[in-house]
């Protein structure tokens, strides 16, 4: 029998964002009783665990380092043993891993740890990514930190935090994000409260294609890229990040898919942040490719039943520091174009 | 069957499967320049090297890549035998040919490791499958 992979949420955020403060409150709610949390703390002596309620065993505090660094092969071994725990039934069998991370952590490589590891990456599955961003000094930190604008840029959801002390749409905060992130849903929080029903609905695809709208959030990504210029008011490090939607309405050849993600791997690497596709594959007509990478690492092309809308062009949807849309338009094109050519 | 016949047979091909030209298929037009020399820039700006792309007034199916530091490299394409690259010696009548390429992922690799070779190539690296199964459900 096999069985599902646990869906893992991943919490960043830059320092005091209130990431803590968010997941306590979230596992207060009924909804997300049966989660294992992994709480990251950088410094010798951890203080966040302390905060969070939950049963004690199934709470796990990574100290003296951060995840991204030094202790992303504790992360593995940690969320290991956690499963060989709930298996052997030493712990409530939990439902879901959340990963707190520190407020330094890049949270790429830990993304690539849950995909590549041989110890847990068949086991565990990426749900999402959430960031916390602070309503109060999320502005100046933006500004001052690449980290944060990376946190932001990488979530699948964003939490506003501190809305009880700040309107975040009166400092500019939400119209940043939004040029940001598009395809992120932004949720607010005062006190840490939000609504975990939404929080959680960004939810992993299946092989029937139901989620991947909501996964890919496509249309709300720009796709004209001659109108896509950052003139809201971001600061040096978000302009240095660009999100955009590849749209294509013919099919591409399989080898061409191949080709372009190898060149964006070799040439690319740390630029690309992300990338989230459905793709009409030429060879695999009615079954749509869905591809998810995080800079040079990537899932296997997950093949889809069938589309999951309407809409059967492939949709790309890249998250990249410094990279032109119309670089990665061109280079699709002049590649499918060569493929086709020798086919 | 004489051995004639069989000859003719081979010689028009009549056994083997039919070899579109690239021509056929990949005009190379106005647009096609466009798009390679768009793609040429771009990949300059992505391995931070200031320099610019142009048309190879020697060769219609050729571009000129002027690096601001170091010299010029020429880039043609040739319907059977794919990229090559030419690196343009500052003395006049002297090129230095750097090799033939089959598409553009391999002429890239070339021309990175010409005009950037400190910038580290990155390798694809394929993880574990992230979809759930058919009746897993979407959470």
């Amino acid at each position: 029998m096999t069985t599902a992979p646990v869906p893992v949420v991943v919490i960043t955020g830059f320092l005091g964002s209130g990431k803590t403060t968010l997941l306590a409150n979230l596992l207060r709610d009924p909804a997300l009783a049966r989660t294992a949390v992994i709480v990251n703390e950088f410094g010798e002596i951890g203080l966040d665990h302390l905060l969070v309620e939950a049963a004690d065993e199934e709470i796990v505090l990574l100290a003296g380092g951060c995840l991204c660094c030094s202790v992303r092969g504790d992360l593995v071994r940690t969320a290991g043993n956690l499963l060989a725990r709930r298996a052997a039934g030493a712990i409530a069998p939990f439902e879901r891993i959340v990963i707190e991370t520190t407020g330094l952590a890049d949270p790429a490589p830990i993304l690539q740890a849950l995909m590549t590891d041989a110890g847990v990456a068949d086991a565990l599955c990426l749900e999402s990514v959430i960031a916390t961003v602070d309503a109060v000094a999320g502005a100046a930190t933006l500004d001052a930190h690449p980290e944060s604008v990376k946190q932001a840029a990488i979530a699948d959801r964003i939490v506003v935090t501190k809305t009880d002390l700040v309107d975040p749409a009166a400092n500019g905060l939400l119209e940043r994000l939004q040029a940001l992130n598009p395809a992120a849903p932004r949720l607010t929080a005062a006190h840490g409260a939000v609504d975990a029903s939404r929080l959680f609905a960004g939810g992993i695809p299946d092989a029937r294609g139901a989620g991947v709208r909501r996964w890919l959030a496509a249309e709300a990504v720009p796709h004209d890229f001659a109108d896509h210029a950052h003139d809201h008011a971001a600061g040096r490090h978000d302009r240095a990040v660009t999100t955009f939607c590849l749209r294509r309405n013919a099919p591409l050849h399989a080898v061409t898919l191949t080709l372009f993600l190898q060149v964006l791997a070799e040439h690319c690497g740390a630029r690309l942040l992300r990338l989230k596709g459905l793709v009409d594959v030429l060879e695999s007509p009615g079954r749509p490719a869905v591809i998810h990478g995080v800079q040079h690492v990537f899932h296997p092309p997950a093949w889809l039943d069938a589309w999951p809308d309407e809409d059967r062009a492939t949709r790309i949807v890249v998250i990249a520091l410094g990279l032109d849309p119309l670089w990665l338009e061109a280079l699709l094109d002049a590649l499918d174009a060569e493929v086709a050519a020798h086919a | 069957m004489s051995s004639k016949r069989f000859g003719s047979a081979r010689r028009t091909g009549a056994r083997r499967r039919p070899r579109p030209a690239y021509d056929s298929l990949v005009q190379h037009d106005p647009a096609w320049h466009t798009r390679i020399a768009r793609v040429l820039a771009g990949a300059l700006g992505v391995w931070g090297v200031a320099g610019t792309v142009g048309p190879d007034p020697e060769e219609a199916r050729g571009f000129v890549i002027v690096p601001r530091a170091g010299p010029a490299l020429r880039v043609s394409h040739h319907p059977s035998a794919g990229w090559a690259v030419t690196l343009r010696d500052p003395a006049p009548g002297a090129e230095v040919a750097l090799g033939r390429h089959a598409g553009l992922p391999g002429l890239l690799r070339r021309l990175r490791e010409v005009l950037a070779p400190e910038a580290a190539p990155g390798h694809l690296v394929i993880g574990a499958p992230q979809i759930l199964p058919r009746d897993a459900g979407a959470r």
